[in-house]
């Protein structure tokens, strides 16, 4: 909603805006949804220039039109595609977290959702030496988890502060900070706090679901309403500044038992891809760093792509080959799998 | 480049051609329509399902069907996009337009999307005036045949947190949303698909609206189609599709459409894969 303002345009005078309001016309909205011939009529103003104030305003308010050449001509110069420094994840989503998408991991507690950022965010600063936000909402970021993972990627202890410093954390505990601390991501707050060189490529959601979930419920309206202005700041973000989205959500299971992404049905369409974590079924294996991955959304894979991977991959030293080491490949489709 | 600027002195023949030479974008695709009822210029198609049950599949199917050469077995229309949810993959739109030109053909790939043009919004009253202003643009550009909206639920529970009490004001900014689109279909001839997320469950004893199935034995087959829209959105959707998915034996997909169109009171069904190329219809 934008109000008519003295200034917003030329010929937009103080008498101009008074006029209007008398006939509640009080937004560019109603302005320009107005029938401009009856409009002149009634308030007495110039046709002409009734005219001539709708089309400025509505130049200025309207997204403007792309041809999609140029969106594609775009797209192929500036998309990335980041790898997750795990091959078996790099494989469900098709070589990587790519730019400009929301990509989401969900599961129970204890499936390695924090542990899957963690490993991402190491490799994107350490590997790809790309600045990464990480905004840490359940209080579950560990600096010597982060640390250990980057000392696994070189052994430079100047190379492993440079990679820290790229990774810049934000705490939020409430749906307002984490509006306001998207608010100034878009509004070019990064940049100056960064330090560490590298572009921002990425940005960790760790999780949405502490922040949104409890304002689900009652009357509804307002809390879907606080999800869909976090969901549309997230994907302007992740379009505008051509940045790769990674969230984390919970999981609850439908009638018939089978687990599905928190947060409800509006939520579901957020999301360009959503993967699955879950501990392995064999005894133990909580303990463990074994964790199934599965596709259950993608616009590029087939889904239901199911892949075995090791929490403690992002911890090994690079120079081991890849062996026994939770890099097996099993069996591509499994539609039965509960 | 001269004619451009007199517009003031439009000959006889380019009025005809601005008022009635709006390609026909009928047999667009028959097989996802009921038998001989598929939409005309002027119609409404909405694409109603839940996540990942191929409506966006099935649009991108139709957006490439509209902007392909003729010579390539599509219409050389001119399609406007507006993308609310900020989800159009161009890169998956390429690869469904690719597979349909002979192989080795970026420039008719480029030349087929630049007879589509994006537009994002980020919020309901940017669609709002968005709206307003490709109505002039398809009154300047005769070759512009369809309008996707993809979603129009974009804003739906955001209106209705800032309407506060009143249902009118929630609904207000469709309603006005969709007062633009009814003279663009009635005055200008253009066909519209809109996507609608189907975010609402339909219970036996038709629950509060909005809940969400926390907490409550949800029927063996989820039934997503309940109608959430205002009234005035309802009114001038002409075909509606309803999608879902079922997983078959040999781990395929298989997406069905069920269709309906309210003209003909006609019903159709048909189901179909999702390739790398595109749909497939079985």
């Amino acid at each position: 909603m934008v109000f008519l303002k003295e200034g917003l345009c030329p010929g937009l005078t103080e008498e101009f805006i008074q006029n209007m309001r008398t006939k509640n016309i009080r937004t560019v909205e109603d302005l320009v949804s107005s029938d401009t011939e009856e409009l002149a009529q009634k308030c007495s103003v110039s046709y002409n220039v009734l005219v001539a104030v709708r089309r400025v305003l509505l130049a200025q308010h309207t997204a403007f039109p792309v041809s999609g050449a140029d969106l594609y001509e775009e797209l192929l110069s500036c998309t990335a595609i980041l790898s997750t420094g795990n091959a078996s994840l790099d494989k469900l989503l098709d070589t990587g977290l790519y730019t400009g998408e929301l990509t989401e991991l969900v599961g129970t507690p204890g499936s390695g959702k924090t542990q899957v950022c963690f490993g991402v965010a190491a490799n994107l600063s350490c590997r790809l030496k790309q600045s990464v936000l990480y905004i840490d909402s359940s209080g579950g970021l560990s600096a010597t988890r982060l640390f250990e993972m980057t000392k696994a990627k070189t052994s430079s202890m100047e190379e492993q502060m440079e990679a820290l410093q790229r990774i810049e954390v934000a705490q939020v505990f409430d749906v307002f900070s984490l509006l306001e601390c998207l608010h100034n991501l878009k509004s070019g707050g990064f940049q100056q706090v960064s330090a560490g060189g590298g572009t921002l490529k990425a940005v960790i959601v760790d999780s949405v679901t502490t922040v949104l979930s409890h304002i689900l419920g009652g009357k509804q309206t307002d809390g879907l309403s606080l999800i869909m202005q976090v969901a549309g700041e997230l994907r302007t973000i992740a379009k505008d500044l051509n940045v790769a989205v990674l969230l984390t959500n919970h999981v609850t299971r439908d009638g018939n038992g089978i687990l599905k992404a928190g947060l409800g049905l509006s939520w579901s369409h957020v999301p360009r891809t959503r993967i699955l974590l879950e501990c392995m079924e064999k005894s133990g294996s909580a303990y463990s760093g074994l964790r199934t991955a599965t596709l259950i959304k993608s616009s590029r894979q087939q889904c239901n792509l199911i892949q075995d991977f090791d929490l403690n991959s992002w911890c090994e030293t690079e120079v081991e080959l890849p062996g026994p080491s939770g890099k097996r490949k099993l069996v591509d489709e499994d539609p039965h799998q509960a | 480049m001269s004619h451009r600027h007199s517009s003031s002195a439009e000959s006889g023949a380019q009025l005809l051609a601005r008022l009635e030479g709006r390609r026909s974008l009928e047999n667009i695709e028959p097989l996802l329509f009921p038998k001989d009822s598929g939409p005309v210029n002027g119609d409404v198609v909405e694409f109603h399902g839940g996540e990942g049950t191929g409506k966006t599949e099935a649009l991108y199917h139709l957006v490439a069907r509209c902007i392909l050469p003729e010579a390539s077995g599509g219409l050389e229309a001119e399609v406007a996009f507006v993308d609310t949810d900020y989800h159009l993959d161009t890169l998956r739109l390429v690869a469904v337009l690719e597979r349909r030109l002979p192989a080795g053909s970026e420039d008719a790939v480029r030349a087929s999307l630049a007879r589509l043009y994006v537009v994002h919004c980020g919020s309901g009253a940017q669609l709002l005036l968005t709206l307003h202003y490709l109505e002039g643009m398809f009154c300047s550009r005769p070759s512009l045949s369809a309008l996707v909206l993809d979603s129009v639920s974009a804003f739906y529970w955001v209106d209705r947190a800032n309407g506060g009490e009143s249902l009118a004001l929630q609904e207000a900014n469709l309603r006005k949303c969709t007062k633009v689109l009814e003279r663009l279909l009635r005055e200008r001839g253009a066909m519209v698909f809109a996507t609608v997320q189907a975010v609402m469950r339909k219970y036996e004893s038709e629950g509060p609206v909005g809940s969400l199935s926390r907490g409550r034995q949800a029927p063996a087959r989820a039934d997503l189609s309940k109608v959430y829209l205002c009234r005035a959105w309802q009114g001038i959707v002409t075909h509606r599709l309803y999608f879902s998915k079922d997983d078959a034996a040999d781990g395929k997909r298989i997406f069905s459409v069920a269709s309906s169109c309210s003209r003909t009171k006609s019903a159709g069904r048909c189901s179909f894969h999702v390739t790398d190329g595109g749909i497939q219809f079985l």
